[in-house]
């Protein structure tokens, strides 16, 4: 009898023995499945998205993705806190899925724009880089108001802190800098273009005169000389065929016409040597002076004054030559057009009392200029 | 009583199995996520972005699996535990690079601001002897303009220096140390066109 209870008993022992595992494995198996993997997935994609700089590139969509990631995580917590069987990761799941789905879409989206920000701002950089050399090339020596001159440089500046930031890779702080640098130049091109373009409404009376005087040269088999003041060139003329072709500097006030004494200003017109200045007659090594004023300029200065743009008090310039002592590399006469004083040495042998001169704006219409 | 003595064991070992062998590892996250709060503070962002984020997607690799573990009807803590305290280091280590870092950037800027402030100077000495014709000429002015803008960007560029901002001051200065040597450059040429000693 006693052995029959013992033996129960270890039945009983058994028996309980092989059901904890059962119960074990029964628990386990009615656990609801953490929301591992998608989770998991979407901090990959997340992180993905974070090393593309989609936070700076895809602000929106990568600021939504982190927001669903952080929701996911905040919903697991709770639904963890929960008894195990009651845990529902519905959510959970459904947060992790559509902040991957956003942080995907936001590493696409900042790959594009990388890509897109990439190829515009070194478009931009080259294109402002052009317009600079372009402003430099047309307006160095040209009178631009302060206002323009401190837009171009402050522009010229923003360029270079864009290029800087570009170079490392800083496209957003690079676009910001050049959209600045683009209206600051664009603009101030704009305006220089304006006024430069009004300077040469007078081109096709330069242009005549020009022609006048190189068929003159042709005609006669004699020298002429042209002064053109944008290009900054004494070009010589024998027999209609260019001979010779200097830099020459002018009057600080080279733009437009001459109208009063005094105002630094270059004529322009078709004018004639009067007289030649040997090297002992000058104080600028060698001189030719020029008919200015001429009947042209007379007529013109007393239309100015009975007009009033002039006072009655104001006088007529005179004394313009073409003389030595240049090779300054400023423009620096008092209305006058100074050569080196080599090329002064060429110009006055061949040039003589009544060889023409004419000076002109320039040359070169506009267009070509700008081309 | 023998029998009980060991079926009450049993009971106490499940229970004890099933309420969990770990406890969440609350004092390495805090541990972990102070440190990165520092590198943070320390702006690892600004000067190590890549190393920043990936201690942080490391944190958030962390805390998945210790969420993953919570859900479990056994938990184990033991390899994130291991993670964080790596997190630690790591984060401490960026926060270490960053300091070292900005103040690479930080003497990269002074050493510009120095080498500007020469060229500034010697430009101040040099435009004054161009041609004297040259005074009110439009390439002068044009001179004269980028040297205001040149002293403005400096004086930007110190204003972010002095508010720790060593970043920005380092392309500010870059760029407006460029603008200032290519000035220094057009002034010197001009001299020796016009044959000025300088």
């Amino acid at each position: 009898m006693r052995l029959k209870k013992v033996w129960k008993k270890r039945i009983i022992f058994v028996i309980i023995l092989a059901l904890i595992p059962l119960v074990i494995m029964l628990m386990v198996r009615f656990t609801p499945p953490p929301p591992t993997s998608e989770v998991e997935y979407a901090r990959l994609i997340l992180s993905q998205a974070t090393s593309n700089d989609a936070a700076i590139y895809s602000k929106r969509l990568y600021s939504e993705a982190k927001a669903l990631y952080d929701s996911a995580m905040v919903n697991w917590q709770k639904e963890n806190n929960r008894f195990i069987y009651f845990r529902n990761y519905e959510k959970v799941v459904s947060f992790a899925e559509l902040s991957a789905k956003k942080a995907e879409q936001a590493t696409k989206v900042s790959k594009n724009n990388v890509t897109d920000l990439n190829i515009l701002l070194k478009h931009k950089i080259d294109t402002l880089t052009s317009l600079v050399k372009q402003i430099n090339k047309l307006f160095t020596s040209y009178p631009l108001s302060d206002e323009v001159r401190n837009r171009i440089s402050k522009g010229e500046m923003l360029l270079r802190e864009s290029e800087v930031a570009y170079k490392k890779g800083q496209f957003s702080q690079a676009k910001k800098k050049i959209t600045d640098s683009e209206q600051l130049l664009t603009d101030s091109y704009k305006i220089a273009s304006t006024n430069l373009k009004e300077y040469f409404n007078s081109f096709p009376v330069w242009k005549k005169w020009v022609d006048i005087t190189i068929k003159e040269s042709k005609k006669n088999q004699s020298y002429s000389i042209i002064i053109d003041k944008y290009s900054r060139k004494c070009i010589v003329y024998l027999g209609g065929i260019k001979k010779y072709e200097y830099h020459v500097e002018l009057g600080k006030n080279w733009v437009g016409d001459k109208r009063v004494k005094g105002d630094k200003a270059t004529p322009e017109g078709m004018y004639r040597i009067t007289k030649k200045f040997g090297s002992n007659k000058t104080k600028y090594h060698k001189a030719l002076l020029i008919d200015y004023p001429n009947e042209t300029d007379k007529e013109e200065f007393k239309k100015e004054i009975a007009r009033g743009t002039l006072p009655r008090s104001a006088k007529i310039g005179n004394l313009i030559e073409i003389h030595g002592d240049g090779g300054r590399g400023v423009d620096w006469t008092e209305g006058c057009v100074a050569l080196t004083n080599s090329e002064m040495d060429i110009v006055y042998k061949i040039a003589a009392e009544g060889t023409p001169v004419t000076i002109v704006g320039s040359t070169v219409n506009l267009s070509q200029l700008l081309d | 009583m023998k029998n009980k003595i060991l079926m009450g064991l049993a009971a106490v070992v499940m229970v004890a199995v099933l309420s969990s062998c770990g406890k969440k590892p609350q004092a390495e996250i805090d541990a972990a996520n102070a440190a990165i709060e520092a590198a943070k503070t320390a702006e690892a962002a600004v000067y190590l972005p890549a190393e920043f984020a990936a201690v942080q997607d490391s944190l958030n690799a962390v805390m998945t699996d210790i969420s993953a573990q919570e859900s479990k009807l056994f938990k184990k803590f033991g390899p994130a535990k291991a993670k964080l305290t790596s997190i630690v280091t790591l984060a401490n280590q960026v926060a270490a690079n960053t300091v070292t870092k900005k103040e690479e950037v930080k003497g990269e800027v002074a050493n510009l601001m120095t080498s500007i402030k020469a060229v500034i100077e010697e430009n101040g000495k040099l435009i004054p002897k161009l041609p004297r014709g040259k005074e009110g000429a439009a390439v002068i002015e044009q001179i004269k303009a980028d040297v205001a803008t040149v002293d403005a960007a400096v004086v930007e560029a110190q204003g972010l220096f002095d508010k720790g901002s060593y970043m920005d001051a380092l392309n500010k200065i870059k760029a407006a140390n460029d603008k200032a040597v290519a000035l220094n450059t057009e002034v010197k040429e001009a001299l020796t066109k016009a044959k000025i000693k300088f």
